[in-house]
């Protein structure tokens, strides 16, 4: 905008308003190609990974196919507190079964992805990547009964027992983006 | 040539990739990998300082390179020695083979995992991969060894088979594939190999309902586990249900009791790991390789051990 002497520019806000949606908007689709959705656009909405999807059969509210027609018209707020990619069991059957090379189990995890970055991450995610820098594992169980029950030493060779490799697994975790978005403490 | 297959036996050797729940809430079913195989010629390495595969609610979940650096480590460990990881649980075998595969196919992320391994002194060059322990018992053990080193038989036991999703999808990132991944033959053919019936059912290839699905929302988790249940009661009223994931194994054991004390299912139906029912048949101490379940396990076991000695 362009500065007459002494005036201030005057910044039409439904303008920037409008022009920062349209952005915003056409960036999900981006994102989530971005995030590991590398085939996202070759989607013909067939059905096949619906007709297939766990999800789906139990009446989760954004299965496969329905997020990616969300994701294609440019819908973005009505996903982020939706828990449906949080369920999604990774279980490829629609990555097996698309005819197209969507792999809309990618689609699902950008999702997360991208939820992720707008801090729309369960708790029990967090959880996890706690446990997974506290330990070494996402399920950890301090008590050893069962391993002595059955008689094995109360330490698995992982890095519970071992200091070195531990502290490799934090610098590891370090240096990702999970350490660029601060989800965790680490030390 | 027979100091030919002995010289191909010593061969095998695998680095044990425990994972998370089988490490902490089923170790039942690493004491039966312990077991059954040295006993069957594979020779194991501890893989010490192995973590989380990462599991798919974790890393996985946050960054494609993140996912694939943790990875890299755990396979790395593998490939220092020059062999491959094995493991008994289907969402390792998936987060790691699927890891390798991104890594394979985009040199970008296997720079970008390089550059953060180097931090720690180590490199992953894609060589060494996560084999499936029932795939190494299928393929490289094989059948006729296995029907050679059992004790006990399974004849007159109906086998309910679960593969489950990560055994089989997708398969394109798979070290071994079934010809046709929505007809699974593979566990069928290992417990026949044991003397059991494993028919087909109609949701043999369903999911469980077990991971995510089962943290985010128990009682649609629950619909699955029911209708698998109740699918195999059924149609082929099997003795016992048997899996080769330790995902699946939890789920269909732990979920089943709490459906009973909810009234919803009034039958039980015992489930085991492949390698814990191999490790029964061939003879090694049920309270060590099976010693830890929800649903009731004592009669089925009681019944191979008393109704199929051979």
């Amino acid at each position: 905008m362009e500065i007459t002497e002494g005036v201030p520019p005057v910044i039409n806000l439904t303008e920037v308003a409008e022009r920062e949606k349209e952005e915003f908007e056409k960036k999900v689709s981006e994102l989530i190609i971005e995030f590991g959705a590398e085939n996202l656009l070759a989607c013909m909405q067939c059905g096949a990974c619906a007709s297939i999807c766990p999800l789906a059969r139990v009446g989760f509210e954004w299965y496969n196919k329905k997020l990616i027609k969300a994701i294609l018209i440019g819908m973005k707020e009505e996903l982020l507190d939706d828990p449906t990619p949080w369920a999604c069991v990774a279980c490829n059957r629609c990555t097996e079964i698309c005819p197209r090379q969507v792999a809309p189990f990618e689609v699902m995890f950008a999702m997360r992805r991208l939820m992720v970055e707008e801090f729309a991450i369960p708790t029990l995610a967090i959880e996890g990547l706690r446990s997974l820098y506290e330990h070494g594992h996402a399920v950890y169980m301090t008590g050893r009964e069962a391993r002595k029950k059955v008689g094995l030493p109360e330490n698995p060779p992982s890095t519970d027992s071992d200091e070195k490799a531990l502290q490799d697994l934090r610098t590891i975790l370090k240096n990702t983006k999970l350490a660029e978005l601060g989800l965790i403490p680490m030390e | 040539m027979i100091s030919e297959t002995v010289k191909e036996e010593k061969k095998l050797k695998f680095g044990l990739f425990l994972g998370c729940n089988i490490s902490f809430n089923r170790p039942d079913v690493e004491q039966a990998m312990r077991k059954i195989f040295p006993a069957l010629g594979v020779e194991i390495d501890d893989l010490v300082g192995q973590s989380c595969c990462p599991t798919w609610g974790t890393v996985p979940s946050i960054d494609i390179v993140g996912w694939c650096a943790v990875a890299a480590r755990n396979l790395a460990l593998g490939e220092e020695k020059g062999i491959d990881l094995m493991t008994a649980c289907n969402s390792c075998y998936g987060s790691l083979n699927e890891a390798r595969h991104k890594m394979l196919k985009n040199p970008e992320i296997m720079s970008k995992v390089n550059e953060i391994l180097a931090k720690i002194g180590k490199k992953y060059e894609g060589k060494a991969k996560c084999r499936h322990v029932a795939w190494v018992l299928y393929k490289d053990v094989g059948l006729e060894k296995i029907k050679e080193s059992i004790k006990y038989s399974l004849d007159g036991i109906t086998v309910a088979v679960q593969p489950g999703c990560h055994f089989l999808w997708p398969s394109e990132v798979y070290p071994d594939k079934e010809k046709d991944p929505f007809n699974p033959k593979v566990l069928r053919e290992l417990c026949e190999a044991l003397g059991a019936e494993a028919p087909y059912y109609t949701k043999l290839i369903d999911c469980c309902g077990m991971g995510a699905l089962r943290s985010t929302d128990p009682e649609k988790s629950f619909i699955l586990v029911r209708e698998k249940l109740e699918c195999i009661k059924e149609e082929i009223d099997a003795d016992l249900i048997v899996t080769t994931c330790s995902s699946c194994l939890i789920q269909l054991d732990d979920a089943q009791e709490k459906l009973r004390k909810e009234g919803k299912i009034n039958f039980s139906i015992p489930v085991l790991h492949y390698v814990q029912l191999l490790a029964i048949c061939m003879g090694f101490d049920p309270q060590q390789v099976a010693g830890i379940c929800v649903t009731p396990r004592d009669e089925v076991i009681k019944m191979i051990l008393e109704g199929g000695k051979r």
